[in-house]
């Protein structure tokens, strides 16, 4: 079969790299400084010093360690070779010894550095008491030095600092996996994975998940490879004064550590420390919604690539609610939340109206927007806008021409008229506009020039708006843990229940009758047993209350509304007739429309929502206060709604998958944030250029052959079906095929044809 | 209004209608063979970005020995890099949308988006930040008009001009023009008659990466000094709407994106003349496109095809 070869051919090859890499990669880093100089080790005991001052440490059975390694290697490939049973028992048991061995080996050299950490500290502590300053307290530092073999690191260093000694700086500090011990790790996981098909039933479950994931992890696997190619061309090693390093095989060492730590620290902190879990999600958070609205969009064969005009106009309206609405917050924060999605909605309908009364073409329109809402942002928080008289005279011509207009469409003799010859009405009513404008604006004596500033704007120059009402701010995620204003506070969290509500929702999605129970019913009580049981189990796992550092995050409110509108989205799009009409028209708009569906009025309604949902972004950046303090601020990160895009598509327009990919994202940007700061010459522009390459890989289907991406339409055109040969591929590949981003893709083309060719 | 006023207006005009000119030209070659290039934008930037940089690096090593040398052939390769760049560029779009039948819209924007990451990537690895290139010393030379003085305009302005009946030409009078278009309107009866779709359609996406780099390189070494990142404010959209309101055709895109140049060049004349804030001055462009894009977008007929993958 096609996916046994394909199975083979990549494990065998990731094996051979993996078996490459130990040779040349670094295992381990045994010291990071800042400035992303590192000492590293390589299999079995070899050491490069990049930082030229970082002492060798005990390295207790690598020996064995570099011996499984290869042996485990060598059982993968080798049984690449073997007939289908021996080689998935040969996977199995050379997966196993990978992640064993290098867990076990990663485990005792952890070990080894702590120690070699505490010896550095108490050295220290020596150094101290032999040159004693007038600060330190040297008995305390002796009973210290006595008492050491019952300290570890922490409690020393607390307790030395008490004693006057503030310790700054010890070598062998961020630690941590290298590329090769990396590789031999997924090496083994993807051999146990593909070893495991042995079980009965896990074959068919582990094709259905390859396949819907071959193309996203493909794109992200090649963007984040191209984006190799510009980390090694802009970072050179870091090496530090007095290193004792040369020659090519340290120079690759080092070339391959490099690259290694730039991704290290792009995910190791977002995936693995609270406060940085805390600061993906709240990059996350604006990518939900965009990343939702834009699927939106797509779903209803539009490209909305105005979010982030979107975004700005919800993020006007909900700055001006959060100012003006008076009242408790129980009125105002669910008004101030309305209008950031009014505001969204109207901007967003604006381009779905000209394209469903004149078919001008959404993707060009909603880019012009977004040009013209930044525009109005920077007016609206400008200081000292000077108009002159004519030109405040023409906007009052403007306004009456409007006003006059809309009268004059009430009559419905004029209405029968314009409608009759719209281009002929459309042609009298510009002309008349711009003679109106030519009169209005012809200057006259005593014309004063009129300065505007905006009552919401803060004094100054500075472009932001005027704080919020308390009572239209979002809370931020430490204050509702009950964290008071600054610092990090310690407070107990239920996970067991979080993750009973997450299994609850699942199960009320999922069930679809109980025994003998139907419909809701079948839910309720789904929901309540799944909840329950995972809460036991959550608490027998002693996971029910923890206690758990909160530090300082913008990380709000907002981040719940972006789930529930991913829940909204599902249900609208999924469960509603509105959202199935939508979708016919995305799919097949003429057929629709045979079928009954009003094009036009669906093309405004889809536009509209979309429009809201980026707008909602302004639930994150103007009453979540994300961005320094609760405001308005001309510098809100419009550039989300692009991203979104790239969410979108990777999530193949799908809520549950949107909110996935919108948490990557999130991962990532957070991540380019500590590149910046980990790294001396690289940006966190790596990111954004890895977010447009993923979007133009996964418009590509990542560059996979069609035999993998659409093997139903590929089998079809390479020979006539044989019928009933592997029902279970052709069910999961059309349902593919119905959702994934290449349906709705096409409803896009068709879109923009049709904007483009009929009108 | 006296003639000094006219006479600026005309030729900020001109100056504003220059780039368009070029993107909507290239666009036409793409969009003619049956392939949506919503990427001029970025590739705009790409070529701005190459012609920048490339000609600060060739005429570094001069500068150093002479700070007030003028290097005349550094702004020529400086253009040659934004051509073959912009066509590169174009190339990989049309590999996309072509060879594994993208979305050509997605395919687009993808590449746009790139435009925003990239130059960023490239600036801070030559001039340790992400959005302005170092100025450069040596540029295009200007040419006078009929030797009026205060009428002088950069070498590419009149390139950009005389490239329309050069492209009214070669896609109406050529038999190269009669292939690409019929493969935009009917691929497949192009391909029984032995035209290779796909090497036609390639040929016209790469011929407006050329043009549309070209485009990409007055913004920054002609009309400026120097790469600044988002520098082309939407040109390669609106060139689009000039695509689709000049119905596809060279003359019609003339005339198209005049009145978009003009639009442009009425920020020139209000922002100097205190009569409205810049902010306000800024977007009237953009809003008199969509205006535009809505009035008269019924009446010009697309290529048939286009938007279509190509499946022999």
């Amino acid at each position: 079969m096609m996916t046994s070869v394909n199975e083979r051919v990549a494990l065998i090859v990731l094996a051979l790299v993996t078996a490459l890499a130990v040779v040349f990669a670094p295992w381990a880093a045994i010291n990071r400084e800042t400035g992303a100089r590192s000492a590293v080790v390589l299999l079995p005991e070899r050491y490069v010093d990049f930082t030229g001052r970082t002492q060798p440490v005990e390295l207790p059975q690598q020996g064995a360690v570099f011996v499984l390694t290869i042996m485990g290697l060598a059982a993968v490939v080798a049984g690449g070779a073997l007939p289908v049973k021996a080689r998935r028992l040969a996977w199995l048991a050379g997966g196993l010894v990978l992640v064993v061995g290098t867990a076990w080996g990663m485990q005792r050299l952890t070990g080894s550095v702590a120690a070699a950490k505490f010896d550095a500290f108490l050295g220290e502590v020596r150094g101290a008491i032999e040159r004693p300053r007038p600060a330190y307290d040297v008995d305390k530092l002796e009973a210290l030095l006595a008492a050491s073999s019952e300290r570890d690191l922490t409690a020393g260093l607390a307790e030395a600092d008490a004693a006057g000694l503030v310790i700054r700086r010890l070598p062998y500090t961020n630690a941590g996996v290298g590329l090769s011990a990396f590789l031999a790790v997924v090496t083994g996981a993807f051999a146990l994975l593909f070893g495991a098909r042995i079980f009965r039933g896990f074959g068919q479950v582990l094709d259905r998940l390859l396949r819907a994931a071959s193309v996203p992890a493909t794109a992200i696997l090649l963007a984040l490879l191209a984006a190799a190619v510009v980390i090694l061309a802009l970072q050179a090693t870091p090496v530090g004064a007095g290193a004792q390093v040369g020659g090519a095989f340290d120079g690759l060492v080092g070339r391959l550590d490099t690259l290694w730590y730039a991704y290290y620290s792009m995910f190791h902190d977002s995936l693995g420390t609270v406060n940085g879990f805390a600061e993906s999600l709240k990059f996350a958070t604006p990518l939900i919604f965009t990343g939702l609205a834009v699927a939106f969009g797509f779903q209803a064969g539009l490209f909305n690539i105005g979010a982030p005009g979107q975004m700005v106009m919800g993020a006007i309206f909900a700055m001006l609610a959060g100012i003006y609405v008076p009242g408790p917050r129980l009125v105002v924060l669910p008004v101030a939340v309305l209008s950031a999605a009014l505001g969204g909605g109207l901007w967003g309908a604006l381009p779905g109206w000209l394209k469903a009364r004149f078919g001008a073409n959404e993707v060009i329109n909603t880019i012009l927007l977004n040009f013209v809402a930044a525009s109005v942002l920077l007016f609206i928080l400008s200081a000292g806008n000077v108009f002159a008289a004519a030109a405040v005279r023409i906007f009052v011509a403007i306004g009456v021409f409007l006003v006059l207009v809309i009268a004059a469409l009430l009559v419905p003799t004029v209405r029968r008229a314009s409608k009759r010859a719209p281009r002929a009405a459309f042609a009298v009513g510009a002309v008349v506009l711009l003679a109106g404008c030519v009169v209005a604006g012809l200057p006259r004596a005593g014309d004063q020039p009129i300065t505007v500033n905006m009552p919401f704007k803060v004094p100054g120059n500075e472009p932001k708006s005027r704080p919020l009402n308390v009572g239209a701010r979002l809370p931020q995620l430490p204050a509702v843990l009950g964290v008071t204003r600054g610092g990090v506070n310690v407070v107990r969290i239920d996970y067991a229940a979080v993750l009973a509500l997450l299994g609850a929702v699942v199960a009320a999605f999922r069930v679809g009758r109980l025994g003998r129970l139907k419909g809701w019913t079948a839910r309720l009580v789904g929901a309540l047993l799944v909840g329950g049981a995972l809460y036991g189990l959550g608490a027998l796992v002693g996971i029910a209350g923890v206690n758990t550092a909160i530090p300082p995050t913008k990380l709000n409110l907002s981040f719940l509304i972006a789930l529930l509108m991913a829940v909204f989205v599902h249900v609208f799009l999924f469960k509603t007739r509105w959202g199935y009409e939508l979708r016919a028209v995305g799919l097949s708009p003429r057929a629709a429309e045979y079928g009954g569906a009003r094009i036009g009025r669906n093309t405004i309604m889809a536009m509209a929502i979309s429009g809201a949902l980026a707008g909602l972004t302004a639930t994150h950046y103007v009453l979540g206060g994300a961005l320094e303090d609760y405001a308005l601020r001309q510098s809100i990160p419009t550039s989300d709604g692009f991203d979104g895009i790239a969410v979108a598509l990777l999530g193949a327009n799908q809520p549950a998958f949107i909110v996935a990919s919108a948490f990557l994202f999130g991962v990532l940007k957070y991540g380019g944030s500590v590149l910046n700061i980990t790294f001396p010459d690289l940006t966190r522009d790596v990111v954004s250029m890895i977010l447009a390459l993923v979007v133009l890989f996964i418009a590509a289907k990542g560059f996979l052959p069609e035999r993998l991406t659409n093997p139903l339409k590929w089998s079809v055109r390479q020979e006539p079906p044989t019928g009933g040969a592997d029902d279970g591929v052709a069910s999961a590949a059309t349902s593919a095929a119905k959702t994934g981003a290449g349906a709705s893709a096409a409803g896009v083309g068709a879109s923009l044809r049709e904007g483009a060719g009929e009108g | 209004m006296d003639t000094v006023i006219l006479l600026a207006l005309a030729s900020s005009m001109l100056r504003a209608t220059t780039p368009l000119l070029f993107a909507a030209l290239g666009g036409l070659f793409s969009e003619r063979s049956g392939v949506v290039n919503i990427a001029l934008e970025g590739i705009i930037l790409f070529g701005a970005m190459a012609a920048a940089v490339t000609t600060q690096l060739v005429e570094a090593p001069y500068l150093r020995a002479d700070p007030t040398a003028r290097v005349w052939f550094a702004p020529w390769l400086g253009l040659l890099a934004a051509m073959v760049l912009g066509a590169l560029v174009a190339g990989v779009h049309a590999l996309v949308s072509i060879r594994y039948k993208a979305d050509q819209i997605i395919s687009g924007t993808a590449i746009n988006l790139m435009g925003l990451g990239i130059p960023a990537v490239v600036l801070a690895g030559l001039y340790h930040n992400t959005s302005i290139s170092d100025p450069i010393r040596s540029r295009l030379p200007e040419l006078s008009l009929f030797g009026i003085p205060g009428l002088s305009f950069n070498v590419l302005v009149y390139v950009a001009f005389l490239l329309v009946p050069v492209v009214w030409f070669v896609v109406f009078r050529t038999p190269f023009g009669l292939r690409l278009r019929s493969v935009g309107e009917h691929p497949e009866a192009a391909d029984s008659l032995g035209i290779s779709v796909t090497r036609m359609r390639y040929t016209g996406v790469m011929l407006s990466g050329v043009l549309a780099g070209l485009g990409g390189a007055y913004l920054s070494i002609g009309n400026l000094n120097q790469f600044i990142s988002e520098m082309s404010g939407g040109r390669g959209f609106i060139a689009l709407a000039a695509l689709i309101f000049g119905k596809w055709h060279p003359l019609g895109v003339l005339g198209a994106t005049l009145l978009f140049g003009a639009f442009q060049a009425t920020e020139v004349l209000l922002g100097g003349g205190k009569l409205l804030p810049p902010t306000v001055v800024q977007s009237l462009p953009y809003v008199l496109t969509m205006l535009v894009l809505a009035g008269f977008v019924g009446r010009s007929v697309a290529p048939k095809a286009i938007g279509k993958a190509w499946n022999k």
